[in-house]
């Protein structure tokens, strides 16, 4: 029983994933993470045939890193869900299939436009602005498909994401817990689902972040007085 | 002796030179001169055609066009379309060249055909550049005697222009020169170029040191091949050139550059690299 | 002379040429190769395999009509706590209904430091865990210290995710100690790995969850601990068929695992019971407000 929803806007993409993990009608995990980050700017959200999802995920993660490795430079949302695609409509053709389903979500730093694909493991590739995988399919898609609209500013878009799960909480027989994330263009941050404000405590981290930053860029530029001689023994010791 | 480090390409002489690779890079700085110049809005490449002969037949040869038209460019001699973002201007034995433009135009669509973008130039320029490479370490094979320069734009890192040879080196350049006389005119692009060239100038830039490497004073489309890869003003998408020949006689003519056909170097007269070497190997 | 030899020397068989010894170098050591494979692990030689085990193989009471039925029943489970890890597990094997032993020991002690559990297919568990011992001990002179218990069940896990689809039946808990200190992780045939404080696994697992998960917290003392297991057992091997005789239990600490006891399980019920009419005697006469009477 899985359930995930990404959500694009204006200048970030929202992905969403329940966190269970099982077996037939147990439930062993309630606190697996399901998205995984496959880049500075991107990351999916997969679901589908135990064992298959794990080793599908981990398989496109390195293959994405190699791709950053040997050019300097990661793929485009783009070419990557082209070649995720491709990944599992050879898959689907050849002895033993994945079963994978996921979300795709990116940011386009070249251009700074959010993405957002659905992908199946029959290797169905379709470009959505709004869209759902497992049970929130059926409950959740209506949801989204009434209160999302073009451009909408951050918030806006936590507040679509918490309407389409707690649908699926409402309408499901199922108990489900959630994270999330949001990609935006300065990478991909944790949503807090349970605060009171998320994306405003996004915002205080990053500027926390900015200003340590900056302490220790001016820190290093600083001290070159003391520096030399700091250095100068340990120069005529070499 | 003399002979016991140069006949295979794999043997580092004890001086540690493969002399191979030395001799193809010899053999390509006879063939015909290909220029080219970076500007922010675009890039110029020129290329010198050495026509073998008064009679071969050109009548069927399409030659130029815009866009997909560049397509079918395939009579050019000297410059093609590898990718609808990059051009190629090429210097050196030409079966070898068409072993390598196939094998890039083969490798662009199978990026293509995985990622559904356009291949990053220098991704293109990197795998030629392997396959040369590889043709340098293994034995019982000869390097290809050919260099490139390639054109180029991609949404990462804009317009690009790069240059390679047999070893399978490969280099970023502003403006760069392959070919006959390529260290004159690498000198004179250096005195010549300005970071903020615009591509007018650049075209200019590009056809005047082309004049002066030139044997003949004054330049025509039968001696020449020129193109430009700019984007297009409204979808901002690369576009691909490849001059006409009317359309390279006008832009000569614009230049000062040009004259009356009577004033160039007659069709077979030119300046033949090989001289009686023959045509073992056309060169071009 | 030449020319004779080269004819027959293709034809000679079973000689380690330097063909089959270069493979090896390739590969790993041993029949081992680089992924971890048993190189020597035969499929069945048909087109396809999979297809060809799923339908004469019966792994999980499926495909009833299958005439190779697996073994399969049990009640095994382990927890992380502040004290370290308790794994507790049932004897019993079953085949059908039919009883088939009730002394299996179904914690494979696969190194001082790391045990593992067997649900599922006996044999598959048994064997693919003393592999993993083997792998284990690779690693360590390989490398000069002890292998993670992640690295340890993620070798298990990608070894079975190889076969899976062909009838390999495991649900199995990977328990040990190492740098990052008391670690557990589920791992099964469909090649799922879970890292997690505490799991149940096989057909009991649901009685055992039921006592197990009400019980659990992290703080619980080692004595508190060991009982909960133990308790949990007991609870599971009352209510399923295919668990029961008796208990197995095990606690693993910074210097590795120990066996603490096999305990008659239903020696225990009986205790249990006993002390639950005794509490709840002690119970009624405190709520009376007199001093206990002895009944009898």
């Amino acid at each position: 029983m899985e359930c995930s929803f990404g959500i694009t806007g204006k200048d970030y993409v929202l992905l969403a994933s329940d966190m269970s993990a099982g077996r037939s009608i147990l439930q062993f995990k309630s606190d697996e993470n399901k998205i995984k980050e496959l880049g500075p700017h991107l990351a999916m959200a997969y679901g589908g045939e135990p064992g298959d999802t794990n080793n599908f995920a981990d398989y496109i993660e390195r293959n994405m890193r190699l791709y950053h490795i040997r050019h300097h430079h990661a793929l485009l949302p783009h070419a990557a869900s082209s070649w995720i695609r491709r990944s599992l409509a050879d898959s689907i053709r050849s002895r033993r299939p994945y079963s994978v389903n996921l979300l795709l979500a990116g940011f386009d730093t070249t251009d700074d436009t959010p993405h957002l694909y659905w992908i199946d493991y029959l290797g169905t590739k379709a470009v959505v602005p709004y869209a759902a995988h497992g049970m929130g399919m059926h409950v959740s898609l209506s949801t989204m498909d009434k209160y999302w609209h073009p451009n909408q500013d951050r918030r806006d878009g936590v507040d679509v994401l918490k309407k389409a799960i707690a649908e699926a909480q409402h309408r499901l027989s199922i108990k489900f817990t959630f994270n999330a994330i949001i990609i935006d263009k300065d990478g991909i941050h944790t949503v807090d689902l349970a605060a009171e404000d998320p994306i405003g405590k996004i915002e205080a981290e990053k500027a926390a972040k900015a200003e340590a930053e900056a302490a220790a860029a001016a820190a290093a530029a600083a001290p070159p007085a003391a520096a030399p001689e700091a250095s100068a023994p340990v120069a005529a010791a070499a | 002796m003399a002979r016991r480090y140069d006949s295979r390409t794999t043997i580092f002489s004890p001086e540690g030179r493969l002399f191979q690779v030395e001799y193809a890079m010899e053999a390509i700085s006879h063939a015909g001169t290909v220029l080219a110049v970076l500007s922010k809005e675009g890039i110029a490449i020129a290329a010198e055609k050495k026509v073998t002969g008064k009679l071969l037949d050109l009548s069927l040869t399409t030659v130029g066009g815009e866009g997909s038209e560049a397509w079918m460019a395939g009579g050019g001699e000297k410059i093609f379309l590898l990718n609808n973002n990059i051009l190629t201007g090429l210097a050196g034995i030409t079966s070898d060249a068409n072993s390598l433009v196939n094998f890039a135009r083969n490798s662009a669509q199978r990026h293509l055909y995985s990622y559904d973008e356009d291949i990053p130039v220098e991704m293109l320029v990197q795998r030629l550049c392997d396959m040369k490479q590889g043709y340098t370490q293994y034995g019982g094979l000869r390097p290809f005697g050919v260099s490139l320069i390639y054109v180029g734009w991609d949404p990462l890192h804009g317009f690009q222009l790069y240059q390679s040879d047999p070893s399978g080196n490969y280099s970023g350049w502003k403006a760069t020169c392959i070919g006959a006389n390529h260290s004159s005119a690498a000198s004179l692009l250096k005195q010549d170029y300005k970071d903020d060239i615009t591509l007018e100038e650049a075209k200019s830039l590009c056809l005047k040191t082309m004049s002066k490497t030139m044997d003949s004073t004054k330049l025509s489309s039968e001696k020449l091949e020129f193109a430009t890869m700019t984007l297009h003003a409204d979808t901002k998408q690369p576009l691909a050139k490849i001059y006409r020949p009317a359309e390279l006689d006008e832009l000569l003519q614009q230049l000062e550059l040009g004259g009356t056909k009577e004033e160039t170097v007659g069709v077979g007269e030119g300046t033949g690299g090989g001289g009686s070497g023959g045509n073992i190997a056309v060169s071009t | 002379m030449d020319t004779l030899v080269a004819q027959l020397a293709p034809s000679r068989r079973g000689d380690e040429g330097s063909s089959s010894t270069a493979e090896w170098a390739n590969n790993g050591y041993g029949n081992l190769d680089a992924s971890g494979a048993v190189a020597g692990m035969d499929v069945p030689g048909v087109p396809d395999p999979l297809a060809f085990l799923s339908m004469h193989t019966d792994s999980m009471s499926t495909n009833p009509q299958a005439k190779i039925k697996l073994a399969h029943g049990t009640t095994t489970l382990a927890f992380r706590f502040k004290g370290g890890i308790i794994v507790a597990v049932d004897s019993r094997a079953t085949a059908g209904s039919y009883i088939a032993s009730g002394t299996v020991k179904k914690v494979i002690e696969i190194n001082p430091y790391l045990l593992g559990t067997m649900a599922g297919g006996a044999a598959d568990c048994q064997y693919w865990e003393t592999y993993l011992g083997m792998q284990c001990r690779l690693h360590e002179l390989r490398n000069k210290e002890r292998i993670s218990v992640a690295a340890a069940s993620k070798i298990l896990s990608n070894l079975v995710y190889q076969y899976k689809g062909m009838g390999l039946s495991m649900g199995t808990m990977i328990c040990g100690w190492d740098k990052t200190g008391p670690a557990l992780f589920y791992v099964d045939s469909d090649g799922q790995r879970l890292k997690g404080d505490l799991f149940s696994v096989g057909s009991g697992s649901t009685f055992a969850y039921g006592v197990l998960d009400q019980g659990y917290k992290w703080d619980l003392s080692d004595e508190e601990a060991q009982e909960l297991g133990r308790r949990s057992i007991v609870a599971a091997g009352h209510r399923d068929a295919y668990s029961g005789n008796t208990v197995n239990l095990f606690h693993v600490r910074e210097n590795g695992w120990e066996f603490i006891k096999n305990y008659d399980l239903s020696e225990l019920w009986y205790e249990y019971e006993e002390k639950k009419k005794a509490d709840l005697a002690a119970a009624s006469a405190a709520a009376a407000g007199g001093v206990p009477i002895d009944v009898e």
